[in-house]
């Protein structure tokens, strides 16, 4: 299974240290939203110049014997601006992220197949509907359940995040959608283990199997964007291969 | 009054919670016991806060690093992973928090999955992003000081 987490600078805690909790917690692997925190700082030493380890994500992958993806979150203002990060970090990030919380940009979110993930819909004034969720379907768009504020808010705040997830849930089960689930911690201290994600969401009345296909979706997502981001592909169903040499 | 026959008697399950903060916090006994009343009576509600019946039976602190037997009644271990998972903060101090184990006797508990943490925390100054700072150090764990409070880091960031 794994977590979407944030990092230091966007977060409170670094690449490595996110990876060493959730690998005692049980993780297979961490996806790192924040893209600043995989990429050399700014204005740094020219490309050439090797980075440092804490910035290497099969590095800290070796030290703690988890997977660690490089992912981007594009937050825009609209689908233009959207449209362009999304173009530009397709081809070097594994996974695509687009975060939604506004009408517009839902929409653009689940009609672009270049997007892997439509993070945190509900967040803002952004709502969600079966038109929606019909072409996230089509477009093979997952939808994230963000249950960081029901792990971390209380009060009204908690009830309106439970409300909105349950709606969610509604719509996008009965169309089929893909869906991911992610804790969205921004530090080590967020972070839950698998099976207390399991547990809360089970209690806020998701199936437990279902949630744990969610935080498995990290993982194929991450498969299957490495395959094609690799040399050998050239499209679906075609690979380069070696020659061969008996007939 | 007369113990109830062992037919009667509840049964139990104890939970090995392992706690993590960052060093500058504060967590006594009294605070984690509060905090998770309410969290199971937010989550399960009166009726399920009653029903898993979350009790506090050890709990050691310190350096940012604690650990907890918390009693709950058979059959409702999966609630109460639920409201333990839902503390995040106490008294303002915000908490990572996990259920290392379930056991049937505290003994058990205890033998299996207590005592590890153990390592002590030292202060010392690390380099951390290009800059010498003060942090905090508990084994593979670096909680480096910058201006805004304090930013997880580990071993291997500050090498």
């Amino acid at each position: 299974m794994y977590e979407a987490v944030h990092a230091y600078p966007d977060g409170d805690a670094t690449v490595a240290r996110q990876a060493m909790t959730a690998a005692r917690y049980g993780y297979d692997g961490i996806v790192v939203r924040t893209r600043s925190a995989l990429e050399p700082p700014d204005g740094a030493e020219s490309e050439a110049a090797p980075t440092s380890p804490a910035r290497d994500p099969d590095a800290i992958a070796d030290e703690y014997g988890i997977d660690v993806v490089d992912a981007v979150e594009v937050d825009a203002d609209g689908p233009r601006e959207a449209s362009g990060a999304v173009g530009n970090h397709r081809s070097e990030h594994t996974v695509v992220c687009v975060v939604g919380g506004d009408d517009r940009l839902n929409r653009y979110a689940v009609e672009e197949p270049r997007v892997d993930v439509l993070a945190r819909p509900n967040a803002g004034s952004g709502g969600f509907n079966h038109v929606l969720a019909k072409a996230a379907r089509d477009n093979g768009v997952h939808v994230e359940f963000d249950l960081g504020p029901v792990l971390g808010e209380t009060g009204g705040n908690r009830v309106r995040a439970l409300a909105d997830l349950r709606k969610l849930r509604e719509i996008v089960t009965y169309y089929d959608a893909p869906h991911v689930v992610s804790a969205n911690a921004a530090s080590h201290l967020e972070l839950r283990a698998p099976r207390e994600v399991v547990a809360v969401a089970e209690e806020a009345g998701f199936d437990p199997e279902w949630v744990r296909e969610g935080l498995r979706a990290w993982g194929s997502i991450a498969e299957r964007n490495r395959e094609r981001l690799s040399g050998r592909f050239i499209e679906p169903g075609v690979r380069r291969g070696r020659y061969e040499t008996e007939r | 009054m007369k113990h109830l026959p062992k037919h009667l008697r509840p049964r139990w399950r104890y939970l090995a919670v392992g706690i993590e903060t960052w060093p500058n916090a504060e967590v006594d006994r009294r605070a984690f016991q509060r905090a998770l009343w309410y969290g199971a009576g937010n989550l399960l509600g009166d009726a399920g806060s009653a029903d898993a019946d979350l009790k506090l039976l050890s709990f050691s602190f310190s350096g940012g690093a604690g650990e907890a037997v918390v009693r709950v009644r058979r059959g409702h271990v999966e609630a109460a992973r639920a409201a333990i998972g839902c503390v995040g903060m106490i008294d303002g101090d915000s908490v990572g928090i996990r259920v290392r184990g379930v056991s049937g006797t505290v003994r058990a508990c205890e033998e299996r999955y207590m005592g590890r943490a153990a390592a002590s925390s030292t202060q010392r100054d690390v380099a951390f992003e290009d800059a010498e700072r003060s942090a905090v150090v508990r084994g593979d764990a670096c909680d480096v000081r910058i201006e805004s409070g304090y930013v997880g880091a580990a071993a291997f960031d500050t090498e």
